[in-house]
């Protein structure tokens, strides 16, 4: 040891050759506030004429967009476009697409979230390799009315498809939707990205400091987007009503969502409806995280209100980034000239969400999560690592050991929160993705009601997921 | 995917201060735990005491609480105040000096979310011998101990300074797997929940190298600074 010390020697004085260089990027910073108006992303086409069924034609292609303005980008997209066209459909609905695959390399596509056969999933156990074409065939399930999203889940290259443009929306509707069908829908998604001056997106170098950051963090980009543009605006009357969609598709960053002096009334988090729509002043929203809300036109015409990103320390803090306390602008409010909106009535109570049944419990496990690894392994295609029995329900409980958040991703099938350190969630809803804080311990509950095979679990921070922060478990 | 940082950062100094100004006076006022501190169990065969006694006469608890008295409120449960914490870097010195890192003892009590329990003795051992942070290292045996080579991680995180591991590597096997076995079977698990260390993003990669800490083992005796010693002749006068 170059240190001659005694044991208890304590404070120890680094000096600094070099301090570690920013670079500079396009974008880096404050983002020019353009607020073009928020475009909705086109729905994909339904080439079916029979009843209750959507067919449609999904194609992943390199190709050159703009994505900054001023700058061109070399983009994976779905369509065309970033972010892809969105999956329109209703419960009930038997859905095929078409998808082919013009990327030189393998992809899948994963519907996140959705209720659906494990051959349908698109996990990394069923690449569609270069050139090949394969449909995803499924049904909607009865009761999962909500918003879901689709990105690609190959081995190891979630996250660098993702960041080079391929995900989309997809909004699953009910007959029976309980908000007014005269509200007015947007749908947001949440994604941020890093580019070189060229405009291309920036991945860092294999033995970079980045890399190594990003490996921790997630690959966190500095350009944040709203449906692929920066700062848009959405225009709304006095008074009006909108119900928001909103999708977390970023590969690391986490949202802490809130519009100021605003209270915003929460009707969801993604696959399912609350029982009754709760108020909130904030939401978090981690990585592949959905929410479903309402929000008021509240100010003189004229006005705006931001939506804004709340700083949220999510990091390990070896590497949290230096501006971590910032807090961004995702889009801006407007408050448009014109007489103000009638009002509408909002329903007090929404859809039944029965909490699960616990009285009948198959198992209870314990998944424990460390940096890249669940339960001390990294991920083997070959290995399973649970098997559960059909039909029957059971408890898991995820532990984070380490000291930065780790979103928890259950393939196929949606569940519910029991605890959070012990302490009973409020009400039982629906989530597909959960989040667990450093140090501490989330219990679910979910019921294997059909569909047998293999379903991944995992960390949705893409590069961890990358990294093998996943597992698999057989369901007979 | 990861960097070691070679040179970026450099440990040039190290000072006593905050131990200087904390737990040196400590020492020296209870002498009569370093008394208390003697094994009483024979722990020859048992890990458990073999791993008690050398923790206590390693002066685990001087960081990780309870000094050198297992009877103590705090034993080995890690830090409880903000006076535990190790400052790192020129902030040490001066206190708006940058970068400033900070290293928080952690709680080696068997406890699942907030200490060791998840971890396995083999973990714990990896990370005595080898100095990888038992959360970010497979439950493997490690098969080298240069990064790269073997099984070892190629970009390793290591435990953060001042943890002396790059000394206490060099105690026998079966004495690192006693203090596993201490740890893990010898301890009642306490909950208490210390916020994570903050260092480099290398994770003190470019200060373990073995340029700066030296080989594992050490070198065959002598090296250049020793001598044989030369055999005695006869009694010493009366």
């Amino acid at each position: 040891m170059r240190r001659r010390l005694p044991l208890l020697a304590a404070a120890v004085c680094l000096t600094l050759p070099n301090a570690a260089p920013r670079e500079q990027h396009p974008g880096r910073g404050r983002v020019t506030r353009l607020h073009t108006a928020l475009a909705q992303p086109p729905v994909l086409a339904n080439m079916s004429r029979l009843a209750h069924t959507v067919e449609v034609s999904l194609t992943a292609a390199p190709g050159r967009l703009s994505l900054v303005p001023g700058t061109t980008s070399e983009v994976f997209a779905y369509n065309g476009r970033v972010p892809g066209p969105t999956l329109d459909v209703h419960e009930g609905d038997h859905v095929i697409v078409h998808f082919r695959n013009s990327l030189p390399e393998p992809t899948t596509v994963h519907w996140h979230g959705l209720h659906i056969p494990a051959s349908a999933d698109g996990s990394p156990l069923d690449p569609v390799m270069p050139g090949q074409q394969h449909d995803y065939v499924f049904d909607i399930a009865p009761g999962t009315a909500g918003t879901y999203w689709y990105h690609p889940h190959p081995d190891r290259r979630a996250g660098y498809q993702v960041a080079m443009g391929l995900f989309g929306a997809i909004i699953v509707r009910a007959e029976d939707d309980p908000l007014p069908a005269s509200i007015s829908e947007k749908l947001l998604i949440l994604s941020d990205n890093r580019f070189r001056a060229d405009g291309s997106a920036d991945f860092p170098g294999l033995h970079s400091t980045q890399a190594e950051v990003d490996a921790e963090n997630g690959r966190e980009g500095n350009v944040l987007f709203v449906n692929g543009q920066l700062a848009p605006s959405v225009d709304i009357r006095a008074g009006e009503v909108q119900r928001w969609r909103i999708i977390n598709a970023s590969a690391a960053r986490i949202y802490r969502l809130a519009i100021p002096g605003q209270e915003l009334l929460e009707l969801g988090h993604g696959p399912g409806f609350f029982a009754k729509p709760v108020w909130t002043r904030e939401i978090l929203l981690a990585n592949s995280q959905r929410v479903e809300l309402l929000v008021r036109g509240a100010g003189a015409p004229g006005s705006a209100v931001p939506l804004q990103t709340l700083p949220y320390d999510r990091y390990d803090p070896h590497t949290r980034p230096a501006d971590w306390n910032e807090t961004h602008e995702l889009l801006s409010l407007r408050i448009s000239a014109g007489a103000p909106a009638s009002s509408v009535r909002i329903p007090a109570t929404l859809r039944p969400v029965p909490a699960l049944d616990t009285s009948h419990v198959a198992e209870h496990r314990v998944l424990v999560l460390t940096q890249g690894m669940i339960n001390g392994k990294m991920m083997d295609l070959a290995r399973v690592d649970f098997t559960a029995r059909l039909h029957t329900t059971e408890i898991w409980e995820i532990e984070n050991l380490v000291g930065m958040d780790h979103p928890f991703h259950l393939h196929g099938f949606r569940f519910q929160v029991l605890d959070r350190d012990g302490v009973p969630e409020p009400f039982p809803y629906w989530l597909d993705t959960v989040n667990v804080p450093p140090h501490s311990a989330v219990r679910i509950v979910v019921h294997f009601d059909d569909f047998p095979g293999k379903w991944m679990y995992h960390c949705h921070i893409l590069d961890h997921e990358d990294m093998g922060m996943m597992g698999i478990l057989q369901l007979q | 995917m990861r960097e070691t940082g070679a040179g970026r950062w450099s440990l040039a100094l190290a000072v006593l201060v905050v131990l200087a100004a904390f737990v040196m006076p400590r020492i020296v006022a209870t002498p009569q735990a370093a008394l208390a501190a003697t094994p009483r169990v024979s722990s020859a065969d048992d890990p458990v005491a073999r791993g008690r006694a050398i923790i206590v006469t390693s002066a685990c608890g001087y960081c990780h609480g309870g000094d050198a008295n297992p009877a103590s409120p705090d034993w080995l449960q890690g830090m409880k105040t903000q006076l535990n914490e190790f400052k790192i870097g020129p902030c040490a010195l001066k206190p708006d000096a940058m970068p400033c890192f900070h290293t928080r003892p952690r709680n080696l009590t068997p406890d699942n979310l907030t200490g060791m329990g998840r971890f396995s003795e083999r973990q714990i051992f990896n990370a005595l011998r080898y100095g990888l942070r038992p959360e970010d290292t497979p439950d493997v045996e490690i098969t080298s101990s240069t990064p790269g080579v073997g099984n070892f991680p190629e970009h390793p995180h290591y435990l953060a300074p001042p943890m002396p591991w790059p000394s206490w590597r060099q105690k026998p096997d079966q004495d690192l797997w006693a203090i596993a076995a201490y740890l893990k079977r010898g301890l009642k698990p306490v909950r208490n929940k210390v916020p994570d260390s903050e260092g480099p993003p290398d994770f003190w990669a470019s200060e373990y190298t073995v340029e700066k800490i030296g080989p594992y083992p050490v070198p065959a005796f002598p090296t250049a600074n020793e001598r044989m010693p030369v055999a005695q002749a006869g009694s010493p006068p009366k």
